[in-house]
């Protein structure tokens, strides 16, 4: 019996600090432009299909982690110059085009890759036994990166200059820019940032599971959903909610069965909906 | 009416078609039809009231699935497909109700996400109760046999559909339902029950969806998930900005164009080019949505207007 | 509406108007339908045009010149049933497939436009079809593989040359695709298993894409499962079910139907982690043991053509169905019948059958329901096994080329008896779903809710 809890609570907190990565790079794209980018599920799988290409071409598995993440950045910052920026005032337009990129991008990798799924070898094999539940070391290391990430984040957001001013334009941007900030700027770091997380969490994701060109939607819906509980905009409230989600998930896959986790997890964002429509810290219009 | 003699004419070819074309050909054309009928029902909501419904196939797969269910044996009733159909209609535009109930409340962003994720619970179901749904391969009904048969009916309730759907649009509704896309708050403010036009118009809209998903199983003669799928709603999303939103007949005109160019002309095309370079029809598309996305945000209706009243202007 | 819209509709049904021509078959076409984006899809695709062009270098199929289209099925049965009836139009036979759901769709096709399909697909729910309603299916013919419920017989024997080699199996731990075809298999396998005292601990599904194995290796070590056996094809996962075996390395053996695993390039996926696998390989054939001279000489050919080796085994199938359409055509018109005509062609190719096989790369004979017939004479799966970078098949004795390995973390297990059970058996029942009882809890709770929030 305990051990069961031991499994559930190390797998919840492994999958969870994952989508936290995610999650809270989409909301926090949408706290600064007001931007809702569907094309942020493709970065998350393309970083992991980067990294793997580099790695056939016999490069370091460790520098082919490295240049994935920043792949994914340079890639999202890409993706927002070309498709998002131009037309950032229409906001339905935003959604309908990164949406199509979204897709794009999955049918341009299914052509090259193929639709199995790849992943990527862990970099930390072994494993550890706690309270007579192995665990593998990759998810101790993915759940310490991930938490380290996020933590950085934090402190960038709350204590660097630039964190400063993201935290400005996503309060007022008007003002902001009255006040001399180079708000194009701000957006374009506050993508690549966010893309970064998206990155790291897909190259995280790889290594445990593994990566098909669907996933770039199955990580948006999950992000959706986690941001949507947590509110929209608010960093705290997607982490907070990604711990929850992921807990329900586990918790659901432990004891209906695998199919039952999606269902479930989504039953259970739209009741809450209904109860609180901004999620637990949504900021308002 | 003005243009009273170019559409008689494509009438009469479309009446004709059995004879003129292929049969491959003409089970495309009928499946185009089908198509209209989900477009321009994502347009009276999306096009007029300006709440973007990410979730559209929703109410295609409910629409689809209880036809499928009712023709088959898997229920405890077997209705024949014109009831079924209807019935199918019917209940996806409860489910519309109730779903516009929770979400309409919502603003802009909020609508567009939850309504995107809703697509996914219904596809889930499909999996885990995949004895009654048939699962992710979907199953076999008899539907509607004989290719031309099939043919006439879906080209005639497509023509049903599109006159019911513009007489809505042309109508008062249909100008209420524009005043919420406009401003909203001032609708409120001269007195339109917003909530009641809005609700209507997603139940419109589901009502049609269904209809839609109902005629594509019977005219299919198998149901699957794929109805429910995002990349469906994308080329609905496609089509309806590529005709223009706000005009139904843009949506006619965008639905036929992308259906048949997705099924039909491109498939020769990306088979001629070398496995080297990753192209398919999908790549094409959403490529080209995407240009269009950038360089024309209002439509190309819109943009084409701007540019016809311009040379108009000039002479 | 304005003029240039309806100038456009009316150009648009005008410009496709494609008139059927009645002028003499001056060629023979060849369609090959399968998803391209899986492995499985492209070894049929590159089968075939192999073979058509060592066809075509050889004088063609009784002299005409032969041509291939090719159709992307995508998985899914919508796509499925208009390229098939794309391809209809213009070829005398139609090749491939693959997933039985997406057969089913295209089997109601193929049965409108009477096209010869040489398939590629395992659920008994196909051969069925033509069972009981010939006249409609008669077109059908299974070429890759047997029969799914076939598949169950090889895993009972799998089962009985483990215990053969002094691996107890009493328990075992079962992880297929959520599909017919398993299901179709786990119905002939049960009373099987039941028969040699084997119990399934647990018996999960896993959807396509399925990542999470992890818990389930461990929940089967906890279990008691002297073996995990996949019945796997459709998740497309064996890849990471083998990498996270090997990592957690527990004391269980991993033996059963992985279609990954029969990719010779398995092993390096999985960075050398699929040692010790145990697979049964599907379609009768494998790289590293081809069951004829024909086979092996196609092997050769396929790597020189296209720098590997076949990706899957539908290779083998798709290869032969070429091959079989071409001897049955030449039959055909030897003794002065039509050989465009399908129902000539349908009756030719029930002429290869168990006392008349016909040999290409594996032995093909044809059941009176068009399935492939089993046997070690004909075609069935071999039990296999990955050591060492490569595949060798451990059994039957008479293809053998490689003895079983163990891996050196499972000690081999002490008698049972000695171990009081710490949980009483599970029932084989599939995982229980709450139903829509469940549903309807949920639904009255969340409309509870919100009508509470509205009263308040």
């Amino acid at each position: 019996m305990i051990e069961e809890v031991i499994r559930v609570i190390a797998f919840s907190l492994v999958i969870s600090g994952i989508w936290a990565l995610v999650s809270s790079g989409f909301t926090l794209i949408f706290g600064v432009a007001r931007i809702l980018n569907f094309a942020h599920g493709s970065i998350f799988m393309i970083s992991a299909y980067f990294a793997i290409t580099l790695l056939k071409y016999n490069i370091n598995p460790i520098l082919s982690f490295a240049a994935g993440i920043i792949f994914s950045g340079i890639v999202g910052v890409l993706i927002y110059k070309v498709a998002m920026s131009p037309i950032k005032e229409h906001k339905i337009m935003v959604i309908i085009v990164s949406l199509a990129v979204a897709l794009l991008i999955e049918q341009i990798v299914l052509n090259l890759f193929g639709e199995h799924g790849i992943s990527f070898p862990s970099l930390i094999r072994g494993y550890q036994e706690v309270f007579g539940v192995k665990i593998t070391n990759m998810r101790i290391l993915a759940f310490v990166l991930a938490v380290l990430t996020i933590f950085l984040l934090e402190i960038f957001i709350n204590r660097t200059r630039i964190g400063k001013m993201i935290n400005a334009v996503a309060q007022d941007m008007e003002a902001a820019k009255l006040i001399g900030i180079d708000v194009e700027r701000i957006y374009t770091i506050t993508v690549f940032i966010s893309s970064i997380l998206a990155g790291l969490g897909g190259l995280l994701y790889s290594q445990i599971f593994a990566i098909t060109p669907m996933a770039s939607l199955k990580a948006l819906i999950y992000a959706f959903a986690i941001v949507i509980l947590g509110g929209l905009g608010s960093v705290k409230g997607s982490i907070l909610a990604s711990f929850i989600i992921g807990f329900i998930i586990v918790l659901t896959i432990t004891f209906l069965g695998a199919r039952w986790s999606e269902f479930i997890m989504l039953l259970t964002i739209i009741a809450i909906l209904i109860i609180k429509p901004t999620g637990l810290f949504g900021v308002e219009e | 009416m003005r243009y009273a003699i170019p559409l008689i004419a494509i009438l009469l070819i479309a009446l004709l078609a059995p004879f003129i074309v292929s049969e491959a050909y003409l089970y495309v054309l009928g499946m185009s039809y089908l198509f209209i009928i989900l477009v321009v029902s994502w347009d009276l909501m999306v096009g007029y009231t300006g709440y973007v419904n990410l979730g559209h196939t929703v109410f295609i797969g409910v629409g689809a699935y209880t036809a499928a269910l009712l023709q088959s044996s898997r229920l405890f009733v077997i209705l024949p497909p014109y009831i079924s159909v209807i019935v199918a209609g019917a209940f996806s535009a409860l489910i519309g109700f109730l779903i516009g109930i929770i979400t309409l409340r919502l603003r802009g962003y909020y609508f567009a996400l939850v309504t995107a994720i809703l697509p996914l619970v219904f596809m889930q179901t499909v999996f885990i109760w995949r004895d009654l749904f048939g699962g992710e391969e979907g199953f076999s009904i008899t539907g509607i046999q004989g290719t031309v048969e099939r043919y006439y009916i879906s080209l005639a309730s497509m023509l049903i559909c599109v006159l019911i759907i513009l007489y809505i649009a042309r109508s008062q509704i249909g100008l209420k339902f524009k005043s919420i896309r406009e401003d909203e708050e001032l609708a409120e403010a001269i007195g339109i029950n917003t909530t009641k036009y809005k609700i209507l118009a997603f139940v419109l809209s589901s009502f049609f969806a269904g209809i839609g998903g109902a005629l594509i199983v019977n005219y299919r003669c198998t149901v699957s998930p794929d109805l429910y799928d995002i990349p469906l709603m994308l080329l609905i999303i496609l089509s309806a900005v590529l005709g223009g939103l706000g005009t139904i007949y843009g949506s006619i005109i965008g639905g036929f164009l992308i259906y048949l160019a997705k099924n039909w002309w491109l498939k020769p095309i990306i088979s001629q080019i070398p496995s080297m370079i990753p192209v398919s029809d999908d790549i094409i598309l959403y490529t080209i949505l995407i240009v269009i996305g950038i360089l024309m945000p209002r439509g190309i209706y819109e943009e084409l207007r701007k540019v016809a009243s311009a040379i108009v202007k000039k002479t | 509406m304005n003029w240039v819209s309806s100038l456009m509709v009316l150009l648009i049904l005008l410009g496709s108007i494609g008139l059927v021509s009645a002028e003499e078959k001056k060629e023979v076409v060849i369609g090959v339908i399968g998803p391209m984006a899986l492995p499985e899809g492209t070894a049929e695709r590159n089968a075939v045009m192999l073979a058509v062009e060592e066809i075509n270098r050889n004088g063609g199929i009784n002299g005409l010149p032969v041509r291939v289209v090719i159709g992307d099925t995508k998985l899914n049965p919508n796509v499925a049933t208009s390229e098939f009836r794309r391809l209809a139009e213009e070829a005398d036979v139609i090749i491939g497939g693959f997933s039985s759901g997406v057969m089913l769709a295209m089997m109601e096709t193929m049965a409108e436009t009477k096209t010869v399909f040489l398939a590629d697909a395992s659920s008994p729910a196909h051969s069925k079809k033509v069972e009981e309603n010939y006249k409609k299916y008669k077109y059908w013919f299974r070429i890759s593989q047997n029969n799914g419920s076939t598949f169950a017989w090889d895993l009972a024997e799998m089962i009985d040359f483990l215990r053969s080699k002094c691996v107890d199996v009493k328990r075992v731990y079962v992880i297929r695709d959520e599909h017919i075809w398993t299901d179709a298999v786990m119905k002939e396998l049960r009373p099987l298993l039941d028969e040699r005292g084997v119990e399934i601990v647990k018996d999960v599904r896993v959807g396509r894409g399925y990542t999470d194995y992890e818990p389930l290796i461990l929940e089967a070590e906890d279990l008691g499962a002297d073996l995990i056996m996949p019945i796997l094809a459709i998740a497309g996962t064996g890849d990471v079910l083998v990498k996270q075996w090997a990592e957690l390395k527990p004391k269980v053996l991993i033996a059963g139907h992985d279609l990954a695993a029969i990719d010779p390039a398995f092993y390096e996926k999985t960075g050398g982690l699929a040692n010790y696998v145990i697979f049964i390989a599907d379609g009768g054939a494998l790289v590293t043991a081809p069951p004829t001279d024909r086979c092996k000489e196609f092997i050769e050919a396929y790597k020189k053509k296209y720098g590997h080796y076949p990706e899957s085994h539908q290779a083998y199938g798709a290869y032969d169905a070429v091959y079989v359409y071409k001897t049955v055509f030449e039959m055909a018109a030897e003794n002065g019948e039509d050989p465009f005509n399908p129902d000539v062609i349908v009756k030719y190719l029930e002429m290869i059958n168990k006392s008349n096989p016909l040999v290409l790369t594996r032995v093909i004979a044809f059941e009176s329901n068009h399935d492939l017939a089993w046997g070690d004479e004909y075609v069935r799966n071999w039990i296999s096994q990955w050591q060492e970078g490569k595949q060798y098949i451990i059994y039957p004795k008479s293809v053998a080329n490689g003895e079983l390995k163990i891996p050196p973390w499972i000690v081999t297990r002490t008698p049972v008896e000695t171990v009081t059970p710490t949980h009483t058996p599970v029932t084989p029942t599939p995982t229980p779903t709450p139903g829509f009882e469940a549903l309807i809890t949920a639904i009255g709770f969340i409309a509870a809710v919100y009508l509470i929030r509205r009263f308040r």
